[in-house]
């Protein structure tokens, strides 16, 4: 017995209040329900596995100066020396940090040539130590041999002839091939300079936590002879923030360079994130704000209507309402209130996200955001209601012949 | 079928102590019409209220229909209220924002008739009172006696054994109070009890037995006169 044509006609006859509240929660599920969406999309996003062994790996740059500072040999001492210390898995002199936000970029095609199209990829140069310093699993071909390695001046280089590139990037290149196919396929690199895919490896991010491509990464077995240099160290679990004092300590032993930086990954990944998670913070504050505004408004509505109808109330319960008759028909009278702001509500939350998709770069909405959105803003309503109608229930009969 | 037995009432607020009814005794039999007189303040209201289980009382006993109602909680007071009892207010307590046929839907829907029956019964009582082509109507587009009618019509509608009427023309002019009063003679011709408090002696004559309240209790019954002399 729910009575809902009498509610819903006494309430079209109230009914500015009524639209007030249900175009309030409309707008609330709207940017509540986006708001959740891109809270998830972005916390995805952070989550996203950079391909490294984040927890345990740090890098620390290091510059040489004077004209007569030995490149070569000093990097070749200094991972030999952080090699050997205990506790280290492997390090290796690298020039960009995945997820760092800074490195180098190029393009790679099947096909010489200016006129070909190349796929950006995230350069990262390496010895042979390179796969296992960046916790990668080889999953086809092989690792650079150490006669692989050559040195790249200041002034630039031509690119080796072998390369080794993540599935991803593999993928992109060959789409029709599986990514074992691509090995001792030729690519391209400067439009012209041909380099052969040589392995396969997982997993490893570019640097440019934003960039559509992230996967897309290859490997170039190259050590650099420039005066600024960086080290990518893994250790065991552990062992890294010890390890990172030791380390620094033992460059710092060559009083021809200096220090100029030292990093863990999960900084890197804090700080490349930042963005992230401040949003998370402010659109969380926005949700919980606007839900509890909602709800002061619904308890408000509720309460001054229950009061303006007080004698009503009385009637009713003069008539042969029970108290739970009472109760369920504000909780009745709110839900329709809800069902339409919700209705509105799905619209406006659809037109909102498509602001969204083409404003920002957020993908669609997943639809069942929508009815869940909906369930959600209802049980708001009644939860908000049913302290206003529980004090209806409380009005004494009596108020039908005790009040004018 | 309605028998009050040293039935007590106080009123506690703050520091006064109202005696409301004090040793009230009264039995209404069935097919009775009674008119309740007395002065403001001697407890009339609060008779009424507690014939139909709007209050609760301290003392004494009441039973309705033979059943002891004291101690029946308040969903079951809702029940039999709703079952047995019809009510008519001086100010007509219509719901504005109902139509008259919603108005005299709600005491329907609380009794759980399906939609065809409700129907049935609110055409039948709107048509007894004369207001049947006003169904669509929203009470503020009657006159007093017309809400007043639909009220009546309300009340009847559950088909009640009791009609408690709390000067149902206390808000009307003498000839509408009359008219109101011959559809109540009509009412209670047909069957149904009724108590009805009123200040006008000229209705109070017309219904077959009057009780006169003073001070919480009944003091005379039955006596026109007496009351009369008592009204001043
Ligand atoms: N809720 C209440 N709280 C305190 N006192 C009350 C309450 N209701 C009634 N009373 C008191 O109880 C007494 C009887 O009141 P009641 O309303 O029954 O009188 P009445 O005979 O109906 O008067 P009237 O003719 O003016 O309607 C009065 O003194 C009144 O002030
Ligand atoms: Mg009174």
């Amino acid at each position: 017995m729910l009575e809902l044509g009498p509610i819903f006609r006494a309430l079209l006859r109230n009914k500015i209040g009524a639209i007030l509240i249900a175009v309030q929660i409309a707008f609330t599920m709207a940017i509540i329900v986006n708001a959740v969406f891109i809270i998830y999309d972005r916390s995805q996003q952070t989550k996203r596995p950079s391909g490294i062994d984040e927890a345990n790996t740090f890098y620390i740059n290091s510059s040489g100066f004077g004209d007569d500072f030995d490149i070569k040999g000093t990097i070749t001492r200094d991972l030999e020396a952080i090699r050997a210390l205990p506790g280290v898995i492997d390090a290796v002199q690298i020039n960009a940090i995945p997820i760092s936000g800074s490195g180098w970029s190029m393009g790679l095609q099947t096909e010489a040539g200016a006129e070909h199209d190349g796929q950006g990829v995230a350069v990262y140069m390496v010895d042979e130590h390179g796969i296992k310093a960046l916790d990668l699993e080889l999953l086809a071909g092989e690792n650079f041999a150490k006669s692989d390695i050559r040195w790249r001046g200041p002034a630039g280089s031509k690119w080796p002839a072998k390369v080794i590139v993540t599935e991803a990037m593999a993928k992109r290149l060959f789409p029709e091939l599986s990514y074992s196919e691509a090995v001792g396929k030729t690519v391209y690199i400067n439009n012209d300079e041909p380099m052969i895919i040589t392995g396969i490896i997982d997993k490893l991010q570019a640097p440019w936590v934003g960039w559509d491509n992230l996967d897309n990464a290859m490997l170039s077995p190259e050590k650099m002879e420039f005066q600024s240099t960086r080290y990518l160290i893994r250790t065991v679990p552990g062992m890294r923030d010890q390890l990172m004092k030791t380390v620094e300590e033992l460059l710092a032993e060559n009083k021809s360079r200096v220090i100029d930086g030292m990093r863990s990954i999960d900084y890197v990944r804090e700080r490349s994130y930042r963005g992230n998670t401040a949003m998370i913070k402010i659109l969380t504050t926005v949700i919980v704000t606007l839900t509890v505004v909602t709800s002061l408004g619904i308890v408000g509505l509720a309460s001054f209507s229950v009061n303006r109808r007080k004698k009503q109330i009385g009637i009713r319960r003069a008539l042969g309402a029970t108290k739970a008759s009472i109760l369920r028909y504000f909780m009745v009278e709110n839900f329709l209130i809800s069902a339409s702001g919700v209705v509105l509500g799905a619209a406006l939350t659809i037109a909102l996200n498509m602001l969204l998709v083409s404003a920002l770069s957020i993908p669609p909405l997943d639809w069942f955001y929508i009815p869940a959105g909906m369930l959600v803003l209802c049980l708001v309503g009644q939860a908000a209601v049913f302290g206003p109608a529980k004090k209806a229930t409380e009005i004494a009969p009596a108020t039908a012949t005790r009040t004018v | 079928m309605l028998t009050m037995t040293n039935v007590k009432k106080v009123f506690r607020t703050d520091l006064v102590e109202t005696h409301a009814l004090r040793d009230f005794n009264l039995q209404v039999d069935e097919g009775e019409f009674v008119a309740v007189t007395g002065p403001s303040g001697s407890g009339k209201t609060t008779f009424l209220n507690i014939a139909g289980m709007l209050e609760t009382f301290n003392e004494g006993t009441y039973q309705l229909d033979g059943e002891d109602v004291s101690h029946l909680n308040d969903n079951q007071r809702s029940k039999l209220r709703n079952e047995k009892i019809g009510f008519i207010f001086q100010s007509y307590n219509l719901i504005p924002d109902l139509s008259l046929f919603d108005n005299v839907d709600v005491p329907l829907r609380y009794r759980g008739f399906d939609a065809k029956e409700r129907k049935k019964r609110i055409e039948e009582s709107l048509d007894i009172v004369g207001l049947a082509n006003r169904m669509k109507h929203l009470p503020s587009q009657l006159s007093g006696g017309q809400q007043q009618r639909v009220a009546i019509a309300r009340a009847l509608a559950g088909n009640p054994r009791f009609l408690l009427a709390d000067e149902p023309t206390g808000n009307l002019d003498s000839a509408m109070a009359q008219s109101v009063m011959e559809l109540l003679k009509e009412i209670n011709k047909k069957g149904t009890t009724i108590v009805m408090v009123t200040h006008d002696p000229q209705l109070a004559t017309q219904a077959t037995r009057n009780i006169f309240v003073k001070d919480g209790q009944v003091s005379e019954i039955n006596d026109v006169v007496a009351m009369h002399v008592a009204n001043g």
